[in-house]
């Protein structure tokens, strides 16, 4: 299944080209080295890669098309959205073209009755919020890059967000995606139903990293919005008191909509950057967010408040009105960035630990950082042990840029050891697919390539991401490989 | 290989092969996983097929298989394997009870929060994923779907598998572990199951709703969707359902069952807000008491596999439709000779029906299949003696997934050792 890159000839390169013209017009085909420069990496700027063409079709037929004609000159295809993501899953492939989703940008139905907006996938994450908001409902989903992600690649990503411990992530959220398969015919998985019979088709697609097709339409559930929203935030000296209280926060019966944690040195870099309200000097902070009916969030308050000075906390603050909401917000939503402007360079780290065993972990990860010689801070989604460790560099400091990678690499080590997840959010894509096997046996990928041989035998769409290495697959019943070849120049010739 | 097995004659065999449609050869008694992988094993080079199943209250799923079986019991798969719960999950295999295992997360102040059919008479853990028949309390906890993080399994060719993992966010790889819910056994046999738990509610009420008439019914569904309440269950009854089951509201036409979980000022405030939208369509509204709350629930949950009707029909339908259609469905007459009981799920698009009338059942069955594809649904049958009415099949339309379906269960299933026809009907019986 796997993909060979191939170097084309100058004139198979142009007829192809013309012909996706035929298909999308002249005006969405990027050939234009200047122009393609934009698409040769995604949020993960480390790994660049010039693709053939770029594509930026207009509908699902466009879709359906380009994928056919890739299909037959087999020329691997990788989807992209807004090109936010952090693993290199919309990485080009070399000899191959990105689809851009970025016109397919229309909501097409807003359904409240049912609780469903359709969507195409090149709809930005709040767009879907924006649309539904006056009737009182909103889009749960809300990756920290909401504002310019697209529901297509938080479909492909399975995307989170700081909400995502009481609502869920992105699969909790989709009821069903139209999609372009790998062959070019396209198929409805799942539908407008909160269930759906058959298999659950979806649950794969969701979380796929472009790797079974292109989806095409979203079909994504909208949910009242809480009668009332409260944010506690607390300071604390000592980091595993924070940890604690998160896990005495949920034993006490309340699952709170998110529980954000910041370190001391997060807090610094946003104090320095963008000035809220957390004390300088404290360990870690932490935010708690409550919503629900009035009463219930009335309710869960005072446990709260409770299990947070039972847990030691220095200060504890409930922000008196949306705007104080906001600025305990403001942090912790900059606390990426900032991290620009006390370090030149930075590494977002993504992994997951079981809730319990939070203090080991952090403890775990300042000593790899103290062994490496490198600053790491951390900020973390406390509730779900989806943590980030963010890895701060040099980048003109020779080899620095080599220990931060085997630092960040250590700490994905120490998550799995202690029962987690190499990836809680944002994916595998190229960067992390030598980690898979620290969590999955041979037996257990090539199981995930099975899935991937129903969707892709071909092995054209994004190929070279998620799978650590290359797997055909193999027709059952048969010994033999696909054994794909390109075509040769000839019989390209005869397919213009 | 596996030391216990049993056949006619033998121990608890009559009991054992009296769920099958069709009685198994064998029945096989691993004890453990790796005693699964060898019967796989063996079976996949040998031709042989195997139908798993647990605590066999819900054999009657799915198509009927079509050729002989050995069958595999996991009931000698039982007990926790792990409960951690400040981190709120726990392992079970599949052979446990759903009972036995929500006491052991009881203990702790935790809740596994899934209410199906024959808990207290047999549900397992098996049998849940299997086919994920999830009661009630989906309303606000989902199915196992939302619930399950990973499983150990057992492939067709005896290999053996961990999918999903042990923490509440996790993006590695495919997410298999919910492929194989609902999956009916037909792709891999599974021995464990890792759940997100939940924090036991401190208090529970529950009201009722009683109406005149359907419309105000629906009309009264709809404003408790649309309300800023948190339901862990809501429940549309039809006039036959509710004046079985809730004789505290006389001559209602159709009815709501509505319950909160959480503080207890909390539920009492939401069971107010539940009053005001019975008064504005003039319900009969009634506050059971706890005792009475959780026999109401039994009721509920048991529904429609309670009494010995003809067909049951399982309708998966966008939210509001799920209330409009069993509205439809609860009309006087729409199909002559069929008397129907009804029960909606709006929250989860469910409609769940029980079609009593034996000459009727077919006429019952297309009309039942139209009015789902007129909302772009999905449908289930079964019958109680796996005899389907002529014409009739387990499934509706799969929709145009469906050769994708088709071909992941070859992929999955090479040899055909397990029973894909109940999921695909007789063609799907040897996948190869």
């Amino acid at each position: 299944m796997s993909y060979q890159a191939e170097t084309r000839s100058r004139s198979w390169k142009s007829l192809f080209a013309s012909r996706l013209e035929d298909i999308l017009g002249e005006d969405a085909v990027v050939s234009a080295d200047e122009e393609l420069l934009a698409y040769e990496s995604d949020g993960l700027s480390g790994y660049r890669v010039k693709p053939l063409f770029v594509v930026l079709p207009s509908s699902s037929e466009q879709v359906r098309d380009v994928v056919r004609l890739c299909c037959r000159e087999k020329v691997p295809f990788v989807p992209r959205g807004a090109g936010t993501g952090l693993s290199g899953g919309a990485l080009p492939t070399e000899e191959g073209i990105v689809i851009s989703l970025s016109r397919m940008n229309r909501i097409l139905e807003v359904d409240v009755p049912n609780r469903v907006v359709v969507a195409e996938p090149g709809v930005v994450n709040v767009s879907v919020t924006e649309a539904v908001s006056a009737e009182g409902f909103y889009y749960a989903p809300d990756p920290s890059s909401q504002i310019v992600c697209t529901v297509g690649g938080n479909v492909a990503e399975n995307s989170g967000g700081v909400h995502c411990l009481k609502y869920g992530v992105t699969a909790n959220h989709v009821l069903g995606v139209e999609m372009v398969l790998p062959d070019g015919e396209t198929v409805t998985v799942g539908g407008r139903t909160p269930e759906s019979p058959g298999y659950d088709l979806l649950s794969l697609v969701v979380g796929s990293e472009g790797l079974l097709g292109i989806v095409t339409r979203v079909f994504l559930r909208i949910i009242r919005k809480p009668g009332a929203v409260k944010t506690l935030f607390a300071s604390f000296e000592r980091i595993e008191d924070a940890g604690a209280a998160v896990s005495g926060i949920i034993s006490s019966g309340v699952i709170p909509a998110g529980m954000e944690i910041m370190d001391n040195l997060s807090i610094r870099a946003v104090e320095s950057v963008v000035g809220t309200v957390y004390p300088r000097d404290a360990a870690a902070i932490l935010l708690v967010e409550l919503d629900g009916p009035a009463a219930e969030v009335d309710a869960e308050l005072p446990a709260v408040s409770g299990m947070l000075r039972e847990n030691r906390a220095v200060e504890i603050r409930l922000a008196a009105d949306e705007e104080e909401r906001q600025l305990f917000w403001k942090g912790r939503k900059s606390a990426f960035a900032a991290m620009g402007k006390i370090s030149p360079g930075y590494y977002v780290q993504d992994g997951v630990i079981p809730r319990s065993r939070l203090a080991d972990v952090l403890g775990e990860i300042g000593r790899l950082g103290e062994r490496h010689g490198l600053r790491v801070a951390n900020v973390f989604h406390a509730g779900d042990g989806n943590l980030h460790p963010l890895v701060l560099y040099d980048p003109d400091r020779e080899g620095e840029a080599e220990v931060a990678e085997e630092l960040s690499a250590e700490i994905l080590r120490a998550c799995v050891d202690a029962g987690g997840s190499i990836t809680g959010e944002h994916g595998v894509g190229f960067d992390k697919k030598r980690f898979l096997p620290l969590q999955f046996s041979e037996q257990e990928i090539d199981t995930m390539n099975l899935v991937r041989c129903v969707f892709d035998e071909r092995g054209l769409c994004n190929p070279g991401k998620v799978f650590p290495t290359p797997r055909t697959c193999v027709e059952p019943g048969t010994r033999e490989g696909g054994g794909h070849g390109a075509f040769s120049e000839n019989e390209t010739g005869v397919l213009f | 290989m596996v030391s216990r097995f049993s056949g006619p004659g033998s121990g608890d065999w009559e009991a054992a092969t009296a769920a099958f449609a069709r009685p198994p050869e064998i029945i096989l008694y691993p004890e453990t996983v790796e005693e699964i992988s060898e019967v796989l094993e063996f079976a996949s080079r040998n031709g042989l097929r195997v139908l798993p199943f647990c605590g066999g209250t819900k054999l009657f799923l799915g198509n009927p298989p079509a050729a002989p079986i050995a069958a595999l019991s996991m009931k000698n798969l039982d007990g926790v394997v792990f409960h951690e719960p400040s981190d709120m999950v726990a392992a079970v295999r599949c052979g446990a009870r759903v009972r036995s295992f929500q006491e052991t997360v009881g203990v702790h102040g935790q809740i596994f929060p899934v209410d199906p059919p024959y808990l207290d008479s047999g549900a397992t853990v098996g049998g849940l994923l299997s086919s994920n028949l999830c009661g009630p309390m989906s309303t606000r906890y989902g199915t196992c779907r939302e619930l399950i993080l990973g499983a150990r399994a057992v492939r067709a060719d005896g290999e053996i598998i961990n999918v999903g993992g042990r923490v509440v966010k996790n993006v590695a790889g495919y997410d298999l572990a919910k492929l194989l819910v609902g999956s009916l056994g037909t792709l891999c046999v599974v021995a464990e199951a890792t759940f997100r738990l939940y924090p036991a509610p401190r208090s529970s009420k529950t009201a009722l709703l009683g109406f005149s008439d359907p419309a105000r019914c629906r009309r009264a569904a709809g404003a408790a969707l649309d309300a800023e309440i948190v339901p862990s269950c809501l429940e549309v009854l039809d006039g036959n359902l509710s004046s079985e089951i809730l004789p505290e509201l006389p001559s209602a036409a159709a009815a709501v069952a509505i319950r909160f979980d959480g503080f207890e000022r909390a539920t009492a405030e939401q069971a107010a807000a539940a009053k005001e939208i019975a008064a504005a369509e003039d319900a009969v509204f009634v506050e059971p008491d706890d005792k009475r709350s959780s026999s109401i629930w039994e009721r509920i949950r048991e529904f429609p596999f309670d009494d010995e009707a003809d067909l049951f029909c399982r309708m998966t339908l966008p939210i509001r439709d799920s209330i409009e259609v069993a509205e439809d469905i609860g009309r006087e007459g729409a199909v002559p000779g069929a008397r129907f009981r009804c029960l909606s799920r709006p929250a989860r698009g469910v409609v769940l029906v029980s079609v009593a009338g034996k000459e009727a059942t077919a006429d019952a069955a297309r009309f039942l299949e139209n009015l789902a594809r007129s909302r772009s649904g999905g449908i289930m049958f079964c019958a109680p003696s796996s005899k389907f009415p002529a014409g009739v099949g387990a499934w509706g339309d799969f929709g145009d997934a469906v050769s994708l379906m088709k071909n992941m269960r070859k992929r999955f299933d090479p040899s055909g050792v397990l029973c894909g026809e109940k999921m695909f009907g007789v063609e799907g019986a040897r996948a190869s």
